[in-house]
């Protein structure tokens, strides 16, 4: 799969995986790189902006291993972007789909 | 390498920013580093998949000033933002610092008319209303009215400062303009730079 084209998806992906449950920087950015193969760095800053256009807080929450750690968690307003950006990518998914069997029954 | 240099070189190219966001940055990797270790990944492979710590800092670096100059236009940010987004890549060096340079002498020479053309209605304004007091000692072959000459100057003091204004909002928009490019250019140099990695 084209890599700008993951890039594109990959704030959907963090925030749908927030909609399930609280979750810490780390965790997130290991569901997403299982599913998706991409640089694990670039997650950190992307975080960093949902947190700065406010989709996204964070707070601290102790741990049984060791350091207290940050958990993200979606704002109203970020549950109701993640829930527009998912009709869209649906939305998109879809005609593409019937497009690309257009393309196979002409061709 | 390890994950104390990791981190090193990470903080030492991010000194431009605040130190509580630097901090706060420094503590997020600390996190993920010791998380890792915790679930048994090497700080080596840990690293790996974090990539360079410098291109890391310049993608932190221009969020921030893009950030800061989206929200505040000012030629500062938009200033800071250039530079980090030159040492992004050469390909800004030749686009975005001639765009730069011309959007500024623009706006420069801009202002400067406003301000000579306000100069010069002022003193004008004044210079025609003392025209009678020295006529007598200097000769001025005209045969337009003191008054009415007051009142043209005087308008045309109105119409640089008006020009000066205009500057202003037309500045802000430039900067908004230049902000938003920043953006899209980053985007680019980010598609550019997977597709050099993939």
């Amino acid at each position: 799969m084209n890599t700008q084209f993951k890039k594109g998806v990959l704030e959907l992906c963090v925030l749908a995986l927030l909609t399930k449950k609280n979750m810490y920087g780390y965790d997130l950015v290991n569901e997403i790189s299982k599913n998706i193969e991409i640089s694990e760095g670039t997650i950190y800053p992307l975080l960093r902006r949902l947190k700065n256009v406010g989709y996204v807080t964070t707070y601290l929450q102790e741990s049984q291993e060791g350091a207290p750690r940050k958990y993200y968690k979606l704002t109203p307003s970020g549950l109701k972007i993640t829930g527009e950006m998912q009709k869209d990518w649906e939305d998109f998914v879809k005609k593409v789909g019937s497009l690309l069997r257009g393309g196979d029954i002409n061709g | 390498m390890d994950r104390a240099q990791y981190l090193n070189i990470l903080e030492k190219n991010l000194k431009s920013l605040k130190k509580e966001e630097t901090d706060d940055i420094l503590q997020d990797f600390t996190e993920y580093f010791e998380i890792g270790i915790e679930r048994g990944r090497s700080q080596q492979e840990l690293m790996n998949s974090l990539g360079s710590p410098k291109i890391l800092a310049r993608q932190i670096l221009f969020e921030s000033y893009v950030k800061q100059a989206e929200k505040s236009a000012s030629a500062a940010h938009i200033g800071k933002a250039v530079f980090t987004s030159i040492g992004l890549s050469f390909f800004n060096l030749i686009f975005i610092l001639p765009l730069f340079l011309i959007i500024f002498s623009v706006l420069s020479a801009l202002f400067i008319f406003a301000v000579v053309i306000s100069a010069a209605g002022v003193t004008g304004a004044i210079g025609s209303l003392f025209l009678p007091l020295i006529s007598q000692y200097v000769t001025f072959n005209t045969f337009i009215h003191p008054a009415v000459m007051a009142f043209a100057f005087l308008g045309l003091g109105a119409f640089g400062v008006i020009f000066f204004i205009g500057d202003i909002f037309f500045s802000r928009f430039l900067f908004r303009l230049t902000a938003r490019y920043l953006r899209f250019n980053l985007e680019i140099i980010r598609g550019r730079r997977q597709q050099d990695e993939g």
